[in-house]
């Protein structure tokens, strides 16, 4: 397993005709746009929390030592009713996440991707809370 | 006992279907109460103003509606990246995460919104612009940097999802209605709120106390239940409805439609922020299932976080 540290260069130009009309201070204040990040690791533990879950993975790197990092993702009521549930998403699972660094320096990240082992793939953004797609 | 209480349920059930007009099915309680109880969800695809694609049409065909239903529906969990973009990580969430519903309203509507008849928030009066304006000015103040939670708005902080009334939001649109005599319940799934109405004629409580969800009173005109809701608070950030004031006036009526189905309409009146009332109509369907918890502030990380971060950029900024 290995650790890539993405450059810090937004690939794109932030473009507030891309933004959407709601403000999202949880992603803005949280995470570094500027920071993306690519993790592999390993499940140590899932809080199946409300108002966001947090998948916690372990991340060998390349001089061997191994560091904790945590994943914010969505509501676990929906995951749920989603049929999505502790067997899903387990320790022990090898995972990808492709997201963004925490801006209070910390190790955790905002997975905008997550691939599990059964090839399922959870867009694991964990800001839509803020997402009231009929109110705008 | 439990099989005891299904007996007499089943019972009483026949006994009412028994009773009612052929075709007909009567929802009541043993006291004699419309029967609004059990668990629903309001989500739906419909949004709340008519999309300019569908001006002068208020209602679609069946093969328009299922045409509608299927973009939205591919629109909603499209993977689009763009990278080192907000929007990147805000529209991130795919149907995994989301539950908006797989259809628009059984009547096929272009809007939830039907009176004005443009399916459109009416124009706000100069006031509720100048209120409007002044709250979005007041969150870019700070961007991404709040000085303390008191920035971030009720849903951020875990207070309240929002203020009453509730619309159909990205997930969790779900409802548990239990009813006692002079009583009704509304527990809302996010973020545990729980509306107790009562439902025996006694008078609003004064205009000096106000309450994240305001005081809410009940009547029963026929079958239909009539919650008029006012003593609103704007107390924090998003407390109010849509830029309203706290003396906003909420009418909310609930009627059983069928076993399915209750029929939701919601006018809100605010003379200082619209230019006349408006009302919303949209169904509460049946959910097989249960409510589940959200202890929201318990595992509210993401507020801590971000005051922490803003906390490491103050100081950032000040070792350059």
């Amino acid at each position: 397993m290995r650790l890539i540290f993405v450059s810090a260069i937004a690939l794109f130009a932030l473009c507030a005709a891309a933004a959407p009309g709601s403000a999202h201070h949880s992603f803005a204040g949280e995470f570094d746009v500027d920071k993306p990040i690519k993790l592999q690791g390993t499940i140590t533990r899932v809080e199946w929390i409300n108002p966001h879950a947090w998948i916690h993975i372990d991340v060998r790197k390349p001089d061997g030592t191994v560091e904790s990092w945590a994943i914010e993702g969505g509501t676990p009521n929906t995951l749920y009713r989603r049929g999505i549930t502790r067997d899903s998403i387990k320790s022990g699972m090898v995972i990808n996440v492709d997201g963004y660094l925490a801006r209070d320096g910390s190790k955790k990240a905002n997975g905008r991707d997550l691939t599990l082992p059964d090839g399922r793939k959870l867009f694991l953004s964990g800001t839509g809370a803020n997402e009231q797609p009929n109110q705008r | 006992m439990r099989h005891d209480i299904r007996s007499f349920a089943t019972a009483a059930a026949l006994v009412l279907l028994a009773s009612a007009p052929l075709g007909a099915q009567s929802f009541k309680t043993p006291w004699g109460d419309p029967d609004l109880q059990g668990t629903w969800t309001n989500q739906t695809l419909t949004p709340l103003e008519r999309p300019a694609e569908f001006a002068g049409k208020p209602v679609l065909t069946e093969e328009e509606a299922r045409a509608y239903e299927a973009r939205l529906r591919q629109q909603n969990n499209a993977d689009i990246r763009t990278p080192g973009t907000r929007r990147d990580v805000t529209v991130a969430y795919n149907d995994v995460w989301w539950d908006r519903g797989e259809r628009i309203v059984a009547d096929r509507r272009t809007s939830l919104i039907v009176d004005p008849a443009d399916g459109r928030i009416p124009p706000m009066t100069p006031a509720g612009q100048a209120r409007a304006a002044k709250a979005r000015a007041a969150n870019a103040a700070f961007g991404d940097n709040p000085a303390a939670p008191e920035d971030l708005d009720v849903y951020s902080r875990c207070i309240i999802r929002s203020a009453l009334p509730r619309l159909s939001t990205g997930y969790n649109n779900n409802y548990e209605i239990v009813q006692t005599p002079g009583y009704v319940a509304i527990l809302q799934e996010q973020i545990h709120d729980t509306r107790i109405i009562p439902v025996d004629g006694r008078p609003h409580l004064a205009g000096t106390v106000r309450q994240w969800l305001g005081d809410s009173r009940g009547r029963w005109e026929g079958d239909t239940l009539v919650v008029e809701t006012t003593n609103f608070t704007d107390e924090a950030r998003g407390s109010t409805f849509r830029d309203a004031t706290r003396n906003m006036v909420l009418v909310e009526r609930f009627r059983r439609v069928d076993a399915e189905t209750i029929d939701y309409q919601f006018t809100v009146t605010d003379p200082d922020t619209w230019t006349r009332p408006w009302t919303v109509k949209m169904p509460w369907n049946k959910v097989d299932g249960l409510l589940y918890e959200y202890a929201c502030h318990e595992g509210n990380y993401g507020l801590a976080n971000t005051l922490r971060s803003a906390r490491a950029a103050e100081k950032a900024a000040e070792q350059k």
